[in-house]
């Protein structure tokens, strides 16, 4: 029962925790997770009571506001009734005092008892931690990290404390040490209190049943371990998701653009959103709670762009699509794989209105889309598999990137131009006379798709609908054009429906995939687990076929 | 706890001292009996006590026959003949030696003692006023000389306010009892003393006080004070012996200071110690006390580091595993 109610310190006037709220139930796990510099070790010292800055609001534990006791009553709860074990191994430990010694104070500090028993339960304490006789003997240069790390833990643990936190606690520590020492954090946790501070989203999932995310000193995201990590709801906790690979990890990592920055107006993350809208730099988000799970954010998180509703489209007796629901979030790529003839072109097509649709509904941002007009072309665009055919050979570079801007914003030349410019310039290529000059017949085929990206980005949309983009290309400018469509992804937020049969592409770009056979969706999940552990045998096909292209022809 | 190599480099040192002493006058141009006594004693000097100082001294033997006579002389305790005293130079040095040693030793105490207190206090209260006060204070201490610090004692407490003893160690001839001889004797110490200590603070208390400020920013502290620990014991027990291991080093590379401090010290308030003698000895030219003062100097030296680097193996465990 420890209840955090708008918490706020400052260090020399500068807030470092803004308005924290949280409450703990005992033998509830939480971590903190979020980069270094949110405030996550201060939300720890606040809770002992020592932390440097000024603090406001309260913490109510045992029905007393922490905050309000004198420094001699708090000094009696430290290391009793909570505890807490600090980052980085090296230095934690005093170089001057055996480990033993060590834990012993922490007891005699509390205790009347004689030095023979103390020193007794000190010792137990270090063999239930993992030191034998001899270790626990030691001084700290003579253990290592690992070692260290348990007479800390055995250190915190001494007076059996209702709360415990850990902050960074296996940081610094090799792969297996940390495996040993989160398997010992759980053992020993028992029914206390447990706030496990870190920025290792592995070690959050493995320990904690809870999760909160701490950017810019506020709590922006909060719910249990799994759905957080599964689904997140705010574009920050996606972008430490996507930071942190591990080995069932298919797309190339993307980070978050920008750097946290102290002072910002508004959402503290708005300067590093990809989905901001001017009212994100106006007014803090309220955290909003919904089944279980709270989220502060303008947008209600991350935003569902593209919403497809039991959509099917028929020609003749042949149904291409159908009923197939779909759905593609801001910023993250979904990729969607089948052979051909699957109906997946055809779903692009109905989908940007090419085609016109023979059932379902769309939802862009939300809202129901009944007509393609300028709204939807601005937001939504398309780029074709073969970008030759798709630029008109009539039209130089610069009237064909233009052409979109001329039919949705006709008026000033000028600043059109410069749009084209910069266009051009984003997917790296020149933006001189003599190139806006040239014709595509002039142009190479990575030149022409690149053209082809410029004029779908030139309306700057929220989601660009990528038609087998580089199966008319060479391997090596494929690997360039799939770079350049991420980059934009990571920069700017870009919602990429990907259509492509080439599963071993998908699988390094998409975030989620959807299988699609005969017109319906048979599967879909994250990458690597839909790849990783396929539960369709049409999808395993595929991934069987993919592995590779001999053995697909032997078989 | 003390290994071979260890003591090779001490015995080592002390062989250096050893045939430089025996060297040094024996390297001068000339007669080394001129060397060691001087034009003047020359010139008073009849054949007889030549040749008796000619044999006393060895310098009828091959150089390598002298080193082994002047070693064994020194192993039975003759340091040489003080011409200007008329008595062995071991006899003057006794003398001496022990209120010399009494107020170094004491002065070294104090000064790394009060010093690493002030120090850690005022490290622990970086910025405040008690703080600020010390730091400033002994800024302006530490610019004075030693010997200038203690005339202004001797002005003040000696002259005008007349509460101690202007000269000497205690008062002659009063035959009294052992406690009113002991008050008289730290009487007597007391201005030496304290400004022997005064000189000496400044040093040990920067030094402690520096320490203490980055030890407080150690991780180690945060545990220390996570456990609950009270603030005296985060000063004492954690801060505290951690400042303790460079104000020990340095207290050992201080002592040749505080000797050559000692030298002014004793000559202001006329304290009959090392320095006094010393002083006197220059005077006279008396050769062979000045190198027997010399080789008490460093084999003190050399005894008190020996003993600090035995108390820093004790206070620092990483010194012990590193050897």
């Amino acid at each position: 029962m420890l209840d955090i109610r708008g918490l706020t310190v400052r260090y020399s006037g500068l807030p470092v925790l803004k308005d924290i709220n949280l409450t703990l139930e005992k033998g509830e796990s939480l971590s903190i997770i979020g980069e270094s510099g949110a405030g996550k070790t201060t939300l720890g010292l606040s809770v002992m009571g020592l932390v440097e800055g000024c603090c406001e609001g309260e913490i109510l534990f045992q029905g007393k506001n922490l905050l309000s006791l004198k420094e001699e009553e708090i000094r009696r709860l430290r290391g009793r009734e909570m505890a807490m074990v600090f980052q980085g191994v090296e230095g934690a430990l005093h170089p001057l005092y055996t480990a033993l010694d060590q834990v012993a104070e922490a007891i005699a500090v509390h205790s009347r008892k004689d030095a023979g028993s103390i020193r007794k339960k000190a010792l137990g304490l270090l063999l239930s931690a993992g030191l034998d006789e001899t270790t626990a003997c030691f001084y700290p240069h003579q253990l290592s990290g690992g070692l260290k790390q348990r007479a800390l833990i055995a250190m915190a643990l001494a007076n059996s404390p209702e709360i415990l936190i850990l902050d960074e606690p296996t940081a610094s520590l090799d792969a297996g040490t940390k495996a040993e020492i989160l398997a010992l954090l759980n053992k020993l946790a028992g029914d206390r209190i447990t706030i496990m501070i870190t920025h290792d989203i592995h070690s959050a999932a493995y320990f904690s049943d809870r999760v909160a995310v701490l950017y810019g000193g506020r709590l922006i995201e909060q719910g249990p371990t799994g759905e957080v990590f599964k689904s997140p709801l705010h574009p920050y906790t996606r972008g430490l998701i996507r930071s942190c690979p591990d080995l069932s990890t298919t797309k190339d990592l993307q980070g978050i653009p920008g750097r946290m920055m102290p002072g910002v107006t508004g959402c503290s993350f708005h300067p590093r959103c990809t989905q901001r809208i001017h009212l994100c730099s106006l007014d803090i988000p309220e955290p909003v709670v919904t089944g279980g799970r709270l989220v502060a954010c303008h947008r209600g998180g991350i935003v569902p762009l593209l919403e497809i509703k039991k959509l099917s489209k028929i020609f003749g007796k042949v149904k291409a699509v159908r009923e197939v629901d779909l759905t593609l979030y801001q910023g993250e790529t979904l990729a969607l794989v089948g052979e051909s003839g699957s109906g997946k072109t055809t779903l692009a097509r109905t989908v940007m209105g090419l085609l016109k649709e023979d059932g379902g509904e769309f939802c862009l941002e939300g809202a129901n889309i009944s007509k393609r007009d300028a709204f939807f072309y601005q937001r939504v665009q398309m780029i074709f598999q073969n970008p030759m055919e798709s630029i008109s050979h009539r039209m130089n570079v610069l009237q064909a990137v233009r052409e979109p801007l001329d039919i949705n914003r006709p008026g000033d030349e000028e600043a059109n131009n410069h749009l084209v410019r910069k266009a051009l310039d984003e997917v790296e290529l020149p933006g001189d006379q003599y190139f806006l000059n040239k014709y595509p017949h002039h142009l190479s085929g990575g030149e022409a798709q690149r053209v082809a990206i410029a004029r779908a980005l030139v309306l700057e949309p929220r989601v660009l609908i990528a038609d087998e983009p580089t199966s008319a290309l060479d391997a090596s400018i494929q690997a360039k054009i799939i770079k350049l469509m991420l980059s934009l992804q990571e920069k700017r937020g870009l919602a990429i429906l990907l259509i492509t049969h080439d599963i071993a592409l998908a699988r390094k770009v998409s975030d989620r995939m959807a299988v699609m056979l005969k017109g319906s969706i048979v599967e879909e999940g994250p990458a690597g687990k839909l790849l990783g552990s396929p539960r369709h045998q049409y999808t395993r096909l595929l991934v069987n076929q993919s592995e590779s292209p001999a053995k697909s022809m032997i078989l | 706890m003390i290994n071979r190599g260890y003591c090779i480099n001490y015995l080592l040192a002390l062989m250096v001292i050893l045939t430089l002493n025996f060297m040094l006058p024996r390297l001068m141009p000339g007669d080394p009996l001129q060397a060691i006594y001087g034009d003047e004693a020359m010139i008073a000097m009849t054949p007889e006590l030549k040749e008796e100082l000619i044999s006393r001294y060895s310098l009828d033997l091959t150089q390598a026959g002298q080193f082994r006579a002047y070693i064994g002389s020194l192993l039975r305790g003759d340091l040489g003949y003080s011409y200007y005293y008329n008595v062995p130079v071991a006899a003057v040095l006794l003398g001496s030696f022990p209120w010399t040693a009494l107020l170094v030793g004491l002065a070294l105490c104090i000064s790394t003692g009060l010093g690493l207190f002030l120090g850690i206090e005022s490290g622990y209260r970086r910025g405040r006023t008690v703080d600020r006060l010390l730091l400033g204070g002994f800024m302006w201490i530490s610019g004075l000389p030693d010997f200038f610090v203690g005339m202004l004692l001797l002005l003040i407490f000696g002259v005008t306010l007349g509460l101690v003893p202007l000269a000497g160690a205690v008062t002659p001839y009063t035959g009294q009892g052992w406690a009113p001889a002991l008050i008289d004797g730290l009487r007597h110490l007391a201005l030496p003393l304290a400004s022997l200590v005064l000189a000496r603070l400044t040093a040990t208390y920067l030094l402690a006080r520096n320490t203490m400020i980055t030890t407080m920013g150690e991780p180690f502290i945060m545990t220390a004070r996570s456990k609950g620990c009270s603030g005296p014991a985060v000063r004492y027990r954690h801060a505290g012996r951690n400042s303790l291991l460079p104000v020990v080093t340095a207290a050992g590379l201080q002592l040749s200071h505080l000797i050559t401090g000692a030298l002014f010290v004793e000559i202001v308030f006329s304290y009959p110690g090392m320095g006094a003698l010393m002083y006197n000895a220059l005077l006279t030219r008396d050769y062979p006390l000045l190198q027997g003062i010399l080789l008490l100097s460093a084999v003190t030296v050399l005894t008190v580091n020996l003993l600090v680097d035995l108390l820093y193996k004790r206070i620092d465990p990483r010194v012990a595993y590193a050897h």
